[in-house]
């Protein structure tokens, strides 16, 4: 009896784990993929900023409001009221990882994040010509 | 000495070595990222065009009878570094071998007495692209008025860095066909340093074949002469200012042997280069 009781609790903490990973209790957020376009920026040796158009696009099993906001660019800034999906599109000039967030419509809980990496071309140096034959050098 | 040349052989063999020591390094970069970065003013960017400008007052002496000195008023350089490959202005070279300390290169670069003839001549252009007015050079002898199209000279090049001191040995013949001449180019400097101000003084030495000797300054049955040696000192000083500008002072002799100052269109034994201005590098 014993052995029952605790096979049938230890099946529902089971499935109740279970729904709170993917999302299954219907919660507002839950289950919202975000997918960004490019997501990686590489820079030749002689560069320092990323110049691209980034495509971002977001979808959820209902219908949710929220806006899409970059960290520490508060000038960008997309909102959707009941929708289950949405797409925005920005031309960006950048110079670091640039993380890209859904959230409420308040602002307050962050439902899904993203980032959009630089990878940096490693700079190789070699040694100058010596030249001490020109009279320049 | 009046037809000493390079054994063609012995060129061959120096070229020969030169592309067996790229061959040993394989396909290693010639320079090990550990010895060179950003900090060292003797490195440079891979993949990355240089450029600097000099803006300044200077004159470079032409030894022509005649021949009109050029002033130094604007002074452009460029350069641009690969891997092996590199552009030092109007020179090229592939750089087959490279550590700390030595260098062992195969360089094409251009003749460098037509620039007493031409002021045209890139090698003018590069040196001053101020507008200046230079004569044509009238012969006050009987000599044969001729061109001398622009030549270039190949071969391997080795230079050191010890302890500040740098030097450089170039082996060269003429390709381009117009003079099959040989040139030995060797120069060793060697700095002071005083915080940060920098003094430099160098010692060269040019040897130049017959061919290449009296291309210039030679003319069949009028003037034929042997090969030459030109000895040069160079004093420099360089003080950087910051953000990229550096004033620089740079002054040069260098005495023309007999073979050269004894042609019917030379009118002095020596060259004097001197620049003083502002340098930038961008």
């Amino acid at each position: 009896m014993r052995f029952s009781l605790g096979s049938r609790a230890g099946r529902c903490t089971a499935i109740l784990v279970a729904a709170v990973l993917t999302g299954g209790i219907g919660e507002p957020g839950s289950g919202i993929q975000l997918e960004l376009r490019p997501r990686v920026c590489t820079l030749a040796a002689n560069e320092s900023q990323c110049s691209t158009t980034v495509h971002a696009n977001w979808h959820s099993p209902r219908e949710e409001s929220l806006c899409l906001v970059i960290l520490g660019r508060s000038d960008v800034k997309r909102c959707w009221e009941h929708y289950s999906q949405g797409t925005y599109s920005i031309e960006l000039v950048f110079s670091d990882d640039l993380l890209f967030e859904l959230k409420d419509s308040r602002l307050d809980t962050v439902l899904a994040s993203e980032a959009l990496r630089i990878i940096r071309e490693a700079i190789r140096y070699r040694h100058r010509r010596r030249d001490p034959w020109n009279i320049f050098q | 000495m009046r037809s000493a040349t390079i054994p063609t052989g012995m060129w061959k063999l120096l070229i020969a070595c030169v592309l067996t020591a790229a061959a040993t390094a394989g396909a290693a970069p010639a320079t090990s990222v550990d010895d060179c970065n950003a900090a060292l003013p003797d490195c440079v960017v891979v993949g990355k065009w240089n450029f600097s400008l000099a803006l300044g007052a200077g004159v470079r002496t032409n030894p022509l009878v005649h021949g009109q000195d050029l002033p130094l008023l604007v002074v452009p350089q460029f350069s641009y570094y690969g891997k092996r490959f590199y552009i030092d202005n109007l020179d090229a070279g592939f750089t087959a071998l490279e550590n700390g300390k030595n260098t062992l290169s195969l360089i094409a670069s251009p003749g460098y007495d037509r620039i007493f003839f031409y002021r045209s001549d890139l090698q003018n252009i590069f040196v001053n692209i101020a507008a200046a007015t230079v004569g044509t050079n009238p012969n006050p002898v009987p000599f044969p008025s001729r061109s001398r199209p622009i030549t270039y000279l190949a071969g391997p090049e080795w230079t050191f860095n010890d302890h500040g001191i740098i030097g450089q040995l170039d082996v060269l013949r003429e390709v381009t066909g117009h003079n099959h001449g040989e040139e030995v180019r060797t120069a060793v400097q060697f700095p002071v340093r005083i915080s940060a101000d920098a003094f430099s003084a160098t010692i060269g030495l040019t040897w130049q074949s017959a061919a290449i000797v009296n291309y210039y300054y030679g003319a069949p049955r009028v003037y034929e002469s042997g090969s030459a040696l030109r000895p040069f000192l160079k004093l420099g000083y360089t003080r950087p200012l910051g953000r990229g500008w550096r004033f620089e002072v740079i002054t040069q002799y260098e005495h023309l042997a007999s073979a050269i100052a004894d042609s019917p269109i030379v009118a002095h034994n020596y060259v004097v280069t001197s620049f003083l201005g502002f340098v930038n590098a961008f």
